[in-house]
């Protein structure tokens, strides 16, 4: 079992997976209620200019 | 499965439906979490790593489900026409992508400490490769038309190839047990679970989460697409009209 890590070493995975799970998600979460938000503002915008 | 295929009416359930997804996902994925690092013991074996499952595993069931519903929805293009199938399509893609490249990096993370490599060239590892590939190629396919981008709709080609790449989910799926690698085999089946109720139950909740989250994620996603077609159309009459005065 070369390579094998055990002990409190193995935390260090542990956030890393949690912590880049969390990044990328939010990342897309933010980017995605951005972009809906916006889209939505801009249809009801143009909606309201024509009456 | 053609009521729906009003967007007025798909707004109105989507619209609430959005922040209560985001809300109760957001909610269920911190509940899990925490358990999953605070309440769970280690694994006898594995130790602390262990609990980089609540996060793997969600992830890959997300980056197969999220192309499973990919294919049915090209397949509902290519048969039915329904008009939100090529807007749901596209807005699976990009969360799919998230989830699957998020499954390959929780599990090269997972396997350093645990087999002492980052990578194995093994089956279920490629073919989950391959699916990031796929999801990259879809999202490729559909930007680089602009017709398709504009109208939220989806090409021939691009159902087509939603349906054709949904051949690698079962070849995921069997992967661990058609060839043998450093990989585990399946541990959850519809016969039940090899792993023990208290290492099992965090991982409900997350999976639950995640869930609700791909689905928040793929609503706000479909919305943004509805309301762009609608600037572009109203533009494009607004065009017209200038024109025909």
């Amino acid at each position: 079992m070369t390579g094998v890590i055990s002990g409190g070493g193995q935390w260090a995975y542990v956030a890393a997976a949690y912590g880049l799970t969390a990044l990328l998600t939010g990342a897309v979460l933010w980017h995605s209620w951005r972009a809906m938000v916006k889209a939505e503002r801009r249809s009801e915008t143009l909606r309201g200019n024509r009456g | 499965m053609h009521a729906y295929a009003n967007p007025t009416r798909f707004l109105n359930i989507a619209r609430p439906l959005t922040p209560w997804l985001l809300g109760l996902g957001l909610l269920l994925l911190a509940g899990g979490a925490w358990a999953g690092l605070t309440l769970v013991p280690g694994d006898y074996k594995q130790g602390e790593t262990a609990r980089i499952l609540y996060v793997h595993v969600p992830a890959a069931w997300l980056g197969m489900g999220g192309w499973t519903s990919l294919a049915v929805a090209g397949l509902a293009q290519l048969v039915w026409r329904h008009p939100l199938a090529g807007v749901a399509a596209r807005a699976i893609a990009v969360p799919g992508m998230l989830f699957t490249a998020l499954c390959l990096a929780t599990g090269s993370i997972w396997g350093k400490p645990t087999w002492g490599t980052w990578w194995e060239w093994d089956g279920r590892m490629t073919s989950m490769l391959v699916l990031l590939f796929l999801y990259a190629g879809f999202i490729a396919l559909t930007n680089g038309d602009d017709a398709q981008r504009q109208g939220g709709s989806l090409s021939r080609g691009a159902a087509v190839y939603a349906l054709v790449g949904a051949i690698n989910i079962p070849i995921i799926n069997r992967s661990v047990v058609w060839w043998n690698s450093l990989h585990q085999g399946p541990s959850i089946t519809l016969r039940g679970s090899s792993i023990d109720t208290t290492l099992l139950w965090p991982l409900g909740l997350t999976l639950l989460g995640f869930s609700m989250l791909f689905g928040a994620i793929v609503l706000m996603r479909m919305r943004r697409i509805i309301a762009d077609n609608r600037v572009t159309a109203r533009l494009r009459r607004l065009a017209d009209e200038e024109g025909s005065e």
